[in-house]
């Protein structure tokens, strides 16, 4: 028994030792945005695009993790440096993230590349802070009325006038049948829930910061800007006259046309369920976030959904808020993993390189998209340069699945709308902005003041943060 | 002085050397305990007295972070909340199980199948039963039990009717593991008590009364603080059903605020002092469980005699 035990000591060290002979002196990147095994088409095309990336970098190798990014799991992988080397996070996170020393400080590999100058400037400043980029944006969204045109129909809003087995969204003048103001969304919205039963004409978002994030955008429509700088310091003005404007609005809509569900905690996750279980016409939401109702709803490409600009407030403002879904970088990377990483993205087509390569795996994730059933659209560019986006608005153009002119008045106005969030403690200010709708969305809001509401709000989230600023 | 020490070494050693293999036994129980909850409960405390930047402590702050704490509506409010949660789970779930007991220490035939019948929510993941009921509680007119009932109820939208409905199913999901620790205990009963009151003529309310009711008596305090320990901890059944302590923070608790703080807003030092401070509120019930648990033992005891 002894003897026994000696040789298999022996044996374990020896097998320890020809393990480190044979190390891997190879730079491991892991991407984070590796699919889930079972989307075996996304499996695929990932690994020919780390096939193609390590025959021609073969110092590299990629290893796929398929996280996706929650704040319960997130902490505990930074601390035990478990994070993959590149992760993709929500538009909402990386303040956050860079302030508690989470990612990585990019700045200077993004000049090396020459990817700097070329990303959105506006996108850039979202994920940068001191002047130092911290990640690259996958893509851009804006907000916009997302509407089920089928539920319009059916309350007799809207209709196929030129019989061509399509619903027009547009009269025989060619003006917008969609509401452009909220004045017209309201009246929309009123007409839907009376007309229907079951279905509710619009949806507020309420919970988990979304609500505040949401109502951002609305009170901008109404004139309100939420922060400004006055004596060269900076004031939260939460109870502006557009601010209070906007959620006297919401306060209408919800009491007097009770045009909305009667949940009063609604977040993003409930509204593409609610659209595709046919219980809910119309409501804002992000660019990015179009597909979701097709792809979870399992509706056809061709399903009379549409997503239109932002309408306008009494005074004719419109605003888009405006934001990029980031990658950003695990702080324990070194400087070639990130580099490597963010060579890999030029083999994901999520570069501005217009390389063959690039160009390669664009058109194969445009193929993969297709054979799925998903919706192509034109998207929010994340980077500016000239090859970039024409290569890209021509590769969207052959591929394009969808009816456009469901979609094409929101692109086309886009850029003269896009607005990026306020400048300070956004999250806490759309926290607290939850607060205040969910009070009006409550059946006792209709007996609330909603200045006086908004008055206190906007004295704590000054007293509490803003002071903080100057 | 030296020969002190000396004194104190020998006794020292003596004790070791009497007691070793009680420490050898108990000491990888202690390397763990430490390891995982002493260390950690120390450095939490200490992490409550400093400004974080992820988990590193940055900056020495002393009580500032309880002092934020204190004076934030969002914790004055999830207090509050918490000791409703304890008060309705009190009316709500305190008796039922008593009740179920008594009633299966009745029947006769299929008694295994009742058993396993009471048992089965206990078993249904937590995660499953809050989304299950979410469903059925849907406000619109065209959710489950506003079309079942054709009412327009609010049910987890309305600030007064959220935390009893969360009780209620907390007590779906655990009464019925409840009411067979209740039913072993009634098992013990002697049934020659319940012979001899019979024939002293006692109803069957003074055969609880003076019979059943003593007998569980000590049971019934120390499940009333183990549940009221358990209720005050309650976490994901706000955070799934009112997406995060909803209608406007009405349903909001301590534990799913410290969540909240640590996780999404990330603030490692604010979140350890929330822990600290609910750690202490626990300790006062804990206490009060061991008190009522050494009359427990005493009972016992004395019937055993």
């Amino acid at each position: 028994m002894k003897r026994l035990m000696v040789l298999i000591t022996i044996a374990l060290f020896v097998f320890a030792l020809s393990a480190c002979k044979d190390k891997n002196d190879k730079i491991v990147i892991t991407i984070g945005m590796w699919p889930d095994e079972t989307a075996k088409e996304d499996v695929e095309m990932f690994k020919e695009w780390k096939r193609r990336f390590e025959n021609d970098y073969p110092q590299y190798e990629i290893k796929g993790q398929n996280y996706e990014y929650n704040v319960d799991t997130f902490l505990f992988m930074a601390e035990t440096g478990t994070i993959p080397t590149v992760f993709q996070t929500w538009f909402t996170e990386p303040q956050k993230l860079i302030a508690n020393g989470y990612v990585k400080d990019i700045t200077d590999e993004l000049k090396t590349l020459g990817w700097y100058d070329k990303m959105d400037p506006e996108m850039r400043a979202a994920m940068s802070a001191n002047g130092r980029t911290y990640g690259v944006p996958r893509d851009g969204y804006g907000l916009g009325l997302f509407m089920n045109l089928q539920l319009l129909e059916e309350a007799g809003l809207i209709e196929d006038y030129d019989h061509d087995g399509k619903l027009d969204l547009y009269d025989s003048e060619g003006n917008p049948l969609y509401p452009e103001t909220f004045d017209k969304l309201l009246t929309m919205a009123s007409t839907v829930t009376e007309r229907l039963e079951y279905v509710a004409g619009f949806m507020v978002l309420s919970a988990n910061k979304q609500g505040g994030w949401q109502f951002s955008n609305i009170a901008w429509n109404f004139g309100a800007d939420l922060q400004v700088q006055e004596n060269g310091k900076w004031v939260s003005k939460l109870n502006s006259p557009g601010a209070i404007a906007a959620l006297e609005w919401i306060k209408k809509i919800k009491h007097e046309n009770n045009a909305l569900p009667s949940d009063v905690s609604l977040s993003y996750n409930d509204w593409w369920s609610k659209i595709g279980q046919e219980t809910l016409a119309m409501c804002i939401v992000g660019s990015d976030a179009i597909a979701t109702p097709f792809v979870n709803m399992d509706k056809p490409t061709d399903y009379p959904y549409a997503f239109v600009p932002m309408p306008a407030g009494p005074s004719g403002e419109r605003y888009s808020l405006f934001g990029g879904t980031p990658y950003m970088f695990s702080a324990k990377a070194t400087s070639e993993q990130v580099m490597g990483a963010l060579r890999f993205l030029e083999y994901m087509g999520r570069s501005p390189e217009m390389s063959d390569v690039a160009k390669q795996s664009i058109e194969d994730g445009m193929q993969v998209a297709l054979k799925k059933g998903m919706p192509i659209l034109p998207s929010i560019k994340p980077w500016i340069n000239e090859d970039y986006v024409s290569y890209m608005e021509n590769m969207e153009q052959i591929y394009c699945n969808v009816n456009m002119d469901y979609f094409k008045d929101f692109y086309a106005l886009f850029d003269s709308m896009k607005r990026t969030e306020e400048p300070h403690y956004c999250q806490e200010m759309y926290k607290a902005l939850d607060g205040a709708i969910q009070t009006i969305l409550d059946p006792k809001g209709i007996t609330v003041n909603v200045e006086n509401l908004l008055t206190t709000i906007n004295n704590d989230f000054q007293k509490n943060y803003m002071n903080n600023v100057n | 002085m030296r020969e002190t020490m000396q004194k104190i070494r020998l006794k020292v050693w003596k004790f070791l050397k009497k007691n070793a293999m009680g420490w050898a036994i108990m000491l990888p129980g202690l390397v763990l305990f430490a390891f995982y909850i002493w260390i950690p409960l120390f450095q939490n405390i200490s992490l409550s007295f400093f400004e974080t930047a992820g988990t590193a402590k940055v900056k020495f702050v002393g009580l500032e972070q309880y002092q934020i704490l204190f004076q934030s509506r969002d914790f004055i409010q999830a207090l509050g909340n918490t000791f409703e949660y304890t008060l309705w789970s009190m009316i709500i779930g305190f008796l039922l199980p008593i009740i179920i007991a008594l009633i299966l220490n009745e029947v006769v035939h299929l008694r295994g199948l009742f058993r396993t019948l009471i048992y089965f929510p206990n078993i249904v993941p937590g995660i499953a039963v809050a989304i299950m009921w979410m469903f059925l509680f849907d406000p619109n007119s065209y959710g489950v039990l506003n079309s079942l009932f054709k009412t327009h109820h609010l049910w987890l939208n309305n600030e007064k009717t959220v935390i009893p409905l969360i009780v209620f199913t907390l007590t779906w999901k655990g009464a019925g593991a409840t009411s067979l620790i209740y039913l072993a205990n009634l098992q013990t009963i002697d049934k020659v008590y319940y012979e001899a009151a019979r024939l002293e003529g006692a109803s069957a309310w003074q055969r609880f009364r003076h019979v059943t009711l003593p007998h569980l008596k000590g049971q019934i305090k120390m499940l009333l603080i183990v549940q009221i320990i358990s209720v005050f901890q309650v976490f994901y059944e706000p955070l799934v059903m009112t997406k995060g302590g909803g209608p406007n923070g009405a349903s909001s608790t301590l534990v799913q605020l410290i969540y909240q703080i640590a996780f999404v807003e990330g603030n490692a030092g604010k979140a350890a002092a929330l822990s600290v401070i609910v750690a202490l509120l626990l300790f006062m019930l804990t206490g009060f469980y061991f008190y009522f648990g050494k009359e427990r033992r005493k009972h016992v005891g004395k019937i055993a005699k």
